[in-house]
Order: C-alpha cells, then sequence, then structure tokens
C-alpha cells in the first residue's frame, strides 16, 4: 500500500499522453452526439435531457471514479476483484430475470435516469478476477486444471452475457481472455488448441446459421440469425420458389441490410474532407436510423462530416490511447500490472475494430459501443473506469 | 516513437499485442480509406439518389399572336388546393392517431403497416373535410388515389382540388380557418381565349408525358405538360415549347419533402407571330358558319402582294380549350363526327372537286395556245362529247358565247369545246404552272397536295383516257382534286400578274423577354414559288373576264356583291374580279353532293387580297360562297380604312401587279 500523502501529486505522474488523448476523444465524442442529435428533437428539451449534455455529465463522473481508481494501488484494488466479478455474475443473473427489455433484448436494468447496463462493468470485473487469477507464478499456470479454471472465469459471463442476449459484447471477452492468458505465460499448446476450439465451434456455427435446414439450427433470435446473414451475404430469396415470397423475402433482406448499407453510405459520402459538422444528411433525413446513430453508430456520424481525415484523426486518438497502454503494460514490474494493461488494451482495441469494423461492413452489426463516442452512460463509464486502472498501473507501476 | 518502440518491446508477449494491434488498426484504416476515398464516389452517388427526387418542370408555352399582337393562345393561371404532407402538424396528426387506433394491441407488420395506412387516409380525409365545410364546395378524397400518392409520390404535394373558380380562391385565401398543411400551387395553364376562332390553325394540345432527345436524365416525377398535336401547336411546338428545367427535392428517410434545389431552371417557351388579321379571320368564319346551317367549309385570305395569310378558317369548328386539362370521351367523339369533322383543316388537309374554277387554267390555257377570245360558240344548252355523245350539262341558257359571256356565265358548252381544242397537256401545263398537285409549302400539317391528272398520273392510276375525261376535266370534273389554300394561290398569281408564292402563315417565332439573348426566327414575306410565264395580254382578258363575272348583271358572282340585279355594289370603291364554282361530287352516276366555290381577287384596280370561299354542299358559288367572300370583303375594307392592314414588316411589294 502506498501512504496516503503520495497521492497528492498524483496528477503529475498520469501517463499525460494517453491523458491528452482520452480528452480529446470526449471533445470528439460530445460534439457529434451534439451533431448526431441536432435533428431528432421536435421541441425544445431542457439541457439536462440533451443527449450531449447528459454525455458531458457521464464524462465527469467516468472521469470522477477513473480518479477514485487510482487513489488505491491496484495490488490493493484486485484483492476486491472477486467480489466484484460475482457481484457483476449475481448482476448478469438478475438482469436476465428483471431487466428491461429494449428490441428483445434484456441488458438493462433501468434506474429511471439512466440505464444502467451490467455487461459494460462485467468486463471489467472479468478483466480484474482474470488478472488476479493469472498473477500467480508461472508452474501453477502449467497446470490444465488452472487452464480451465481461467476458462472458466470467462466462460460464466460469457454465457450469461450471450443469454441476453448481446453477441458483441460476450464476444469481446473472447480475445480479452486469451490475451491476458497468452500474457502471463499461460503454455502456448494450451491457448493453441483452445484457439482451434474456439474456431471450429465459430466455423460450424457460421456453417449451421447460413446453411443448415431450420431443425438443426442453433438456436438463437431471429433478429440475430438475419444479421450474420446480412454480413455473409446471403441471398435470402434463394430457395424460394414461389414469387410472393420472394419478394417478401427480398423485402426482408432490404430492412435487415438498411442500417449496413446507411451505415456504410454515410461514411463514403463523407469522402476526403467530409460535410462538415453538423451538416451530415444521411443523419438529418433520418437514413441513418435515430435510435442508433449517436450510439452504436456514431462513427458513421464522424465519418460522414468529416470525411476520412476525421477517421484517420479518431484512429490516431485511438492508438495514442491502445500503445500507451500497451507501453503502461511494459513498464509495470509485475504480472499483475501487465496483465491488467494488456486486459484493458485489448477491451479497447476489440470494442474499437468491431464498432468500426462494422461501420465499414468488415464486421457484423453488434451492440459494441465504440469507447467514450458513443453515447451511453455504462459505456462512458466503464471505458474511463478502464482508463483508470490503466492509469493506476502507471502511477503505481514501481511500488512493487 | 510511442507506436514503433512497442513494435520493437523486448516483451516477446507485448510485442506481439501490440503488432496485432497495428495490424487491426491497420485493416481499419484501409477498409476506410476504400470506403471514404476511392469508392467515395459512388457512395455520393448512392446518398444522393436515396436523399434527392428530381422533378421535372414544364416550361411555360409560348404564346400565338396575330399580325398585330393580339394573343391568340395564352397561358392563364390556374389554382390548385394541394396538400403539403410533410408539414410537421400533420404528420403528428398521423402518429397520434396510429397510436390511438393501435392501443395496446399487438400487431404484426403487415397489420401495423396496415393501420398505419387507415390512420393517414383518415387523417387526410378528414382535413378535406374541414377544408370542404370552409370552401363550401362537397370535396372527397378517395383512398386508393391518396395512397397511391403517398407510397410514390410523396415529394409532391398531393392535390386536393384542381383549377379553383375565383370564387373558391377568393374563399381559400380569405379564410382564416384553413387547416394547416394547405396551400394554394399556381401553375400556367394554356388558353384559347377567343374559343373557337382559328381553332384549326391553331391545334390543340394532349397531355405528354415524354421527353425531348435533349433530356437525357429519367425523373422521378413530372408535373403536368402538353405537346401539340395539330396546327401551330403542332408545327412549332418545339419553340413554343421552351425547354423544362429540373428541380431536387431533398427527402428524408420516409419519403417527406425537406427542401428544394432547383438547379435547372426552365426556359419559357417562345412566341410565334401569326400573319393571320385576327378581325378578318374572325369575320371569315362568322360568314362561313352563317353560309349555311351546320356549314362546313373554308375560306382564305392571302395577301396577294407576297403570300402573306390573312385568314385561314374552316368551319365547323371546335374549341381548343377542351383539351385542357383533358378532352372528355364524349367530347373527343363529337370531335371525329364522321361528318362535320371540326379537327381537320379544311383549307389545306381538304381536297374537293373545284368545278368551274378550274375554268380559269383552261381559258389561259387556250389564250396561251391561241383561241381567240372573240369566238363564237353557239350552246344549246348542253354539251356532247365522243362518239358516245355523253352530254354534259349546263346551267348557262342555249346562246351564242364569247370568251368573257362564256367565263361569266361559266358556260359548259363554251369550255368544253375550248378544252378540247387546246387538248389535255396544254390544259394539264397550265395547273402545273399553279403547282396544282403539289403542296405549297404552308408551315401547317397535315397538308394534302390534291390531284392534278398529268399523263404520269393517267398512266399509274386510270389506264385510259377519253375525250370525254378532257371534256370533264376542262369544267373542273372528273379527277382533278385542290385545295382552297391551291386556289388561293392560283388567283393569287392571276392577280399580281404571274407570280405564285408559298403561302406564309407565321411572321417570327421570337422569345417573349425583349432582353432574352436566344436567337430569333423571321420568315420573309414574298417567297416566290414561281412565275407562271404567261402574257400580261391573255392575264388582262382573263381579270377582265373575271371582273365582269362580278359586275355584269349576267355574271354569276354579281347578285352577291349587289343589292338586287341592276342594283349599286354592296362594297364602296372596291371592284372584286371572281369566278364561281360548283363541282359536283358523284357516285357512279349519282350526284350526292356538292362542293361549292368562289375564288376572287380585290380591289381590281390594284389588286392586294385573294379571297376563295369553299362551302361543301352548298346552293351554288355565286349564292352560298359569293355572299361569304363578300362579308370578308366588308371585313377587309373596315380593317384597311383602320390603317391596321399594313405590312407587319415593309411589305415587299410585288411590281407588275396592276390592273389596268
Amino acid at each position: 500500500m502506498i501512504p496516503l500523502d503520495k497521492s497528492a501529486d498524483l496528477r503529475f505522474r498520469i501517463d499525460k499522453m494517453q491523458f491528452a488523448a482520452l480528452l480529446g476523444l470526449m471533445v470528439l465524442g460530445a460534439s457529434f452526439i451534439y451533431s448526431a442529435t441536432l435533428a431528432h428533437q421536435s421541441n425544445e428539451v431542457p439541457l439536462y435531457n440533451e443527449p450531449y449534455f447528459r454525455q458531458l455529465v457521464w464524462y465527469a463522473a467516468g472521469i470522477t471514479l477513473a480518479f477514485v481508481v487510482c487513489l488505491v494501488d491496484y495490488h490493493g484494488l484486485v484483492r476486491w476483484s472477486y467480489v466484484a466479478y460475482w457481484t457483476m455474475i449475481v448482476l448478469l443473473v438478475v438482469v436476465l430475470l428483471v431487466g428491461k427489455t429494449v428490441y428483445g433484448a434484456r441488458r438493462w436494468f433501468d434506474l429511471g435516469f439512466f440505464k444502467l447496463q451490467p455487461s459494460e462493468f462485467a468486463k471489467l470485473a472479468f478483466i480484474m478476477a482474470q488478472a488476479h487469477f493469472l498473477s500467480r507464478p508461472a508452474d501453477e499456470l502449467r497446470l490444465p486444471a488452472n487452464f480451465f479454471k481461467a476458462l472458466g472465469l470467462m466462460a460464466l459471463p460469457f454465457l450469461l452475457i450471450l443469454k441476453e442476449p448481446d453477441l458483441g459484447s460476450a464476444i469481446v471477452l473472447i480475445p480479452v481472455g486469451l490475451v491476458m492468458m497468452f500474457a502471463a505465460g499461460v503454455p502456448v499448446k494450451f491457448l493453441r488448441r483452445l484457439i482451434l476450439g474456439v474456431g471450429i465451434v465459430v466455423g460450424l456455427f457460421v456453417v449451421d446459421v447460413l446453411y443448415a435446414p431450420p431443425k438443426w439450427q442453433f438456436k438463437l433470435e431471429e433478429y440475430q440469425r438475419r444479421r450474420l446473414w446480412v454480413y455473409f451475404g446471403r441471398d435470402y430469396t434463394s430457395g424460394l420458389a414461389n414469387a410472393a415470397e420472394r419478394d417478401k423475402a427480398r423485402n426482408q433482406q432490404r430492412n435487415d441490410s438498411y442500417n449496413v448499407r446507411q451505415a456504410l453510405i454515410s461514411v463514403g459520402s463523407g469522402g476526403l474532407a467530409g460535410k462538415g459538422w453538423c451538416k451530415g444528411t444521411q443523419n438529418a433525413l433520418g437514413f441513418l436510423p435515430r435510435a442508433v446513430a449517436h450510439n452504436d453508430f456514431i462513427f458513421s456520424v464522424i465519418a460522414e462530416e468529416k470525411g476520412f481525415m476525421g477517421s484517420v484523426m479518431v484512429l490516431a486518438l485511438y492508438s495514442v490511447v491502445l500503445f500507451t497502454g500497451i507501453r503502461i503494460a511494459g513498464q509495470t514490474r509485475d504480472r499483475l500490472g501487465t496483465l491488467l494493461a494488456a486486459g484493458v488494451v485489448t477491451l479497447w482495441f476489440s470494442h474499437i475494430f468491431i464498432n468500426i469494423g462494422m461501420n465499414i461492413r468488415i464486421m457484423p452489426v453488434t451492440g459494441v459501443p465504440l469507447p467514450l463516442l458513443s453515447y451511453g452512460g455504462s459505456s462512458v463509464l466503464s471505458a474511463l473506469i478502464a482508463a483508470g486502472l490503466l492509469q493506476n498501473v502507471y502511477i503505481h507501476r514501481r511500488s512493487f | 516513437m510511442l507506436v514503433f518502440d512497442q513494435l520493437q518491446k523486448n516483451d516477446r508477449v507485448l510485442r506481439a499485442l501490440a503488432w496485432g494491434i497495428a495490424a487491426g488498426l491497420a485493416v481499419l484504416l484501409v477498409g476506410l480509406y476504400y470506403v471514404q476515398v476511392i469508392s467515395a464516389q459512388r457512395f455520393r452517388e448512392e446518398q444522393k439518389n436515396q436523399s434527392f427526387r428530381t422533378v421535372r418542370l414544364p416550361a411555360s408555352r409560348g404564346k400565338i399572336l396575330d399580325r398585330r399582337g393580339v394573343v391568340l393562345a395564352d397561358n392563364r393561371p390556374s389554382y390548385h388546393v394541394s396538400l403539403y404532407l410533410e408539414d410537421r402538424a400533420i404528420r403528428e396528426q398521423f402518429k397520434a392517431r396510429y397510436r390511438q387506433a393501435k392501443g395496446n394491441r399487438r400487431l404484426t407488420r403487415d397489420q401495423q403497416a396496415q393501420l398505419a395506412r387507415a390512420s393517414r387516409y383518415e387523417v387526410v380525409s378528414n382535413l378535406v373535410a374541414e377544408l370542404s365545410r370552409v370552401l363550401r364546395e362537397p370535396l372527397a378524397v378517395a383512398e386508393a388515389p391518396f395512397t397511391r400518392h403517398y407510397e410514390r409520390s410523396l415529394a409532391l404535394p398531393f392535390p386536393v382540388l384542381t383549377d379553383l373558380n375565383p370564387q373558391q380562391i377568393a374563399r381559400f385565401s380569405e379564410s382564416s380557418a384553413i387547416p394547416a398543411g394547405f396551400d394554394l400551387e399556381v401553375r400556367p395553364i394554356r388558353w384559347y381565349p377567343h374559343q373557337t376562332t382559328a381553332a384549326q390553325l391553331l391545334g390543340y394540345l394532349v397531355r405528354d408525358e415524354g421527353s425531348t432527345d435533349e433530356e437525357e436524365m429519367s425523373f422521378n416525377y413530372r408535373l403536368p405538360d402538353y405537346t401539340g398535336i395539330a396546327g401551330i401547336e403542332f408545327a412549332f411546338n418545339d419553340d413554343l415549347k421552351g425547354k423544362p428545367g429540373a428541380k431536387s427535392v431533398q427527402v428524408n428517410n420516409l419519403g417527406y419533402r425537406q427542401s428544394e434545389i432547383i438547379w435547372s431552371p426552365v426556359e419559357s417557351g417562345q412566341n410565334v407571330h401569326l400573319t393571320i388579321d385576327l378581325s378578318i379571320q374572325k369575320a371569315a368564319e362568322v360568314a362561313l358558319s352563317q353560309a349555311l346551317n351546320e356549314a362546313r367549309g373554308a375560306a382564305v385570305v392571302m395577301d396577294v402582294r407576297n403570300g402573306d395569310l390573312l385568314a385561314l378558317a374552316s368551319a365547323p369548328a371546335f374549341d381548343p380549350n377542351v383539351f385542357i386539362p383533358s378532352v372528355s370521351w364524349s367530347v373527343w367523339t363529337n370531335l371525329n363526327d364522321e361528318k362535320l369533322r371540326p379537327l381537320p383543316h379544311r383549307a389545306m388537309y381538304g381536297t374537293y372537286p373545284l368545278g368551274s374554277i378550274f375554268k380559269i387554267v383552261v381559258g389561259l390555257a387556250a389564250l396561251e395556245a391561241g383561241w381567240d377570245p372573240t369566238n363564237i360558240i353557239t350552246s344549246p344548252g348542253y354539251a356532247e362529247v365522243g362518239q358516245s355523245r355523253h352530254r354534259i350539262e349546263d346551267l348557262a341558257p342555249p346562246g351564242d358565247y364569247d370568251f368573257r359571256r362564256g367565263f361569266l356565265r361559266s358556260c359548259n358548252k363554251y369550255f368544253v369545246d375550248t378544252g378540247l381544242w387546246v387538248g389535255l397537256d396544254r390544259i394539264v401545263a397550265m395547273g402545273q404552272r399553279f403547282h396544282f398537285g403539289e403542296k405549297t409549302g404552308i408551315e401547317l400539317r397535315p397538308e394534302s397536295a390534291g390531284v392534278l391528272p398529268t399523263r404520269e398520273w393517267i398512266r399509274d392510276n386510270r389506264g385510259a383516257w377519253f375525250d370525254g375525261d378532257t371534256a370533264n376535266l376542262s369544267i373542273g370534273q372528273g379527277d382533278v382534286t385542290v385545295t382552297p389554300l391551291q386556289v388561293a394561290c392560283m388567283v393569287t398569281a392571276v392577280a399580281n400578274g404571274g407570280t405564285v408564292f408559298t403561302p406564309r402563315l407565321v411572321d417570327r417565332v421570337e422569345p417573349p423577354d425583349a432582353f432574352d439573348q436566344r436567337p430569333r426566327k423571321a420568315f420573309a414575306p414574298g417567297r416566290i414559288r414561281s412565275q407562271i410565264g404567261v402574257s400580261a395580254h391573255s392575264l388582262s382578258l382573263l381579270r377582265e373576264a373575271m371582273l365582269a363575272d362580278v359586275e355584269d348583271p349576267e355574271g354569276t358572282g354579281h347578285d352577291a356583291f349587289h343589292r338586287g340585279r341592276h342594283g349599286p355594289p354592296l362594297l364602296e370603291n372596291f371592284r372584286v374580279g371572281a369566278k364561281t364554282g360548283t363541282a359536283e361530287v358523284k357516285k357512279g352516276r349519282i350526284t350526292v353532293d356538292k362542293i361549292t366555290w368562289f375564288a376572287s381577287y380585290g380591289p381590281c384596280e390594284s389588286p392586294r387580297y385573294a379571297v376563295v370561299v369553299m362551302v361543301e354542299s352548298g346552293g351554288g358559288g355565286g349564292t352560298t360562297c359569293g355572299r361569304v367572300a363578300q362579308k370578308i370583303y366588308q371585313a377587309i375594307q373596315a380593317r384597311e380604312k383602320a390603317g391596321a392592314l399594313g405590312g407587319i414588316q415593309a411589305v415587299a411589294a410585288i411590281s407588275g401587279g396592276g390592273g389596268n
């Protein structure tokens, strides 16, 4: 434990470059949420109901939480990781029972002023618990039993989140878990088998979704199946002889691929320089669905209004966060710090890759938010707490 | 550097992580470059396609004016009430009505769509009912057209009431109770202020959904446009029509209109100035229609000095306004009445046997061939030809005839003998000099050529030709047919000393605005087709005979131009030379109809006008058509006194016309 008096000059010891990048992302986030929701408001709404303002409030809350996280050395913090982990597991179970259903998924607790999405925090709890578990002596990691325990630690939230269903958030846990195991020194042979296993399961799953007759199909929500169909470019009308059915299928296909298509049009029509802030038409005219423009598809809005140059800027800011994260992982003297940093970096990267990827159609559409840019309290808080963890590792890197 | 430092880390694991992340970001960067830079054009195009609807804007049609600038075909504003569905208040109502109707029921997607449709229709029909109360006008909107409009043309306002009358316009603009969303729209629409006047000449319009060749783009929507089908409206359609413009309507994802951009302005149509004089045209039409009950006929007034047409009338007429916005079936049936046939212009499309009018050609051919006009032929009151002793009746009494008396009494015996003397070839050659059997080249379509039985024509169409045929031809019966316009060209040439003109109907085409840069098209007057090459002596003999036809109490044209058999002339200081004609239309040996003619020019001393009148089923050339011509001359005199018949520009005077 560090003496409390040392925390007084904490601000001088944070990774300033990363902090600057985070601030930059927050400025971008607030301004483009402003732009994305500009056309939605039919009437005057009070300031505290303006999405951009609420987002600023979340930023403030998130920065405060991150600061609080930094107060306590991460070694002290991870002692509570199993508590946090199991609390989150309980919450994930509870949300399946009493959660608010939106678009057929139970992912949220409705707290009135705010919809809490426990899976966002469960990811962090998982990183901490996994880091704690894996920071044991290297010999122990070679035991298959521990490997399976680590696997179980990952599988439990994975399955619960999958059940919500929230395929994207669940899948994010896999690279995070794998990278952490890899970083901890779990034998590569285990990991290879794991990757092979996951690969086969995913392959079978995709084949099943695309080609299996209905009776044999893996049980999926209808919309999830269709999102995957859209991603893999499946022709809905194939195998339908009836003209009316084909028509209906074609309509269905158009509806299902609508978001993806519109996001792609937004991004593409932005061109090199973009149309200018608040001048994007895709969002203003409602082609980009209003329900998602400011959260899951915020990148489309930025890319349309700021063009390729804007996209590069977003990627550049994220790179700073990610690579300073890796640097922090390398600067710590213990494996725990490395694991925490690697876990957070992988989590951020997975979100970024999946979210931006779905805007340009290299990833299927899932509800994975873009850290700090997407609108949403849970996502912002989780991203900033994660950043706080990174800074914590940086600040306390020499304390062992 | 931050990134490369991490890629070269000593720690194997972190190095791999750094490489993995760098690769992932590179994939995103390349993907974004592909989408935003390489494919940008395609997506921009796609974005435009889905958020813009192009609307074709027809140009306002050019006017058609008479020689003095009186407007014959105009545009009037037509007012429409439309419902702007993108109005926020209306869309809120749609939503509210839908929510109310849905309640807490769970519906399938199809049911939802159906309910939304029904709710929208309900809202709109309530709004229209409200409007109906304000305008005190029974209004209703049917579901099918509304739904169709909503689904296909949402970017355009929904038309509720078209072509409002002034009372409705007043009620609409003064009422404060008009529900939100309704607005008054103004569009120019064709209007013929003189109704039936010059109807066949002006032509008419029909709705046109096609594009001109220059318009390469396809439009999502088109506002109603028209194209000319007949007359000037057809012949000068390209000039009158102008260039349609285009506007883009920006729509949102539901298809509601957001804003408009006009990116190619309309270029209004050009005005066509005619050589026609409205009052003479009107007089000719009135006189024609009064000639008989349900008169069918034509009248042509031509300036003999330059071939300008001052009137080109055809009866019965129709009102071209009935074609705007569209013609009803019953009206269309009437317009195609087998007997009356009001649509085609009889002066140039109708071909008729010309009867005794042809004696002008036969007489000139004989005089030129050396026929002595003082030769006396004694008529028994009929003519007999050939071995079959084919008998041709004669309205002229038995007696002695020289050229003058034969002409003014229109003695068939005299002209049968003359014609047989001069022979088919010389008659046909003279007819060719007047361009019978050829189109005159007037700007209007369709025009007929008529028939002149040349040797070639006989070979192709008949084979044999007998003296009896020549005899028939000599009195304008048999195969020869002409249009009234061709006869006017002939009389013009006789009156002006031998010049055949191409008739001129259009003086110029010019933009409505003096500052318009578009070039104006001018059609020079006095386009000479040919000279008939007949000696002045023969012509003066003919003209004397034509004058006598009107002035000699015995002449067939006398009565129409004089008060009683020996009374004073009806026209003051205006002497007219003429030839009457009555052609029989035969089916087999039975006469089924008579075509009556009056071909004239005046004033005799210095001819300025040729007036040709043709009436189908008339009583006789002198009685039926002569009176029509006389009324036309009265109108001409009145216009001359008013100083209205000077040239449009300087009239190119033809010398050598004099009537000495």
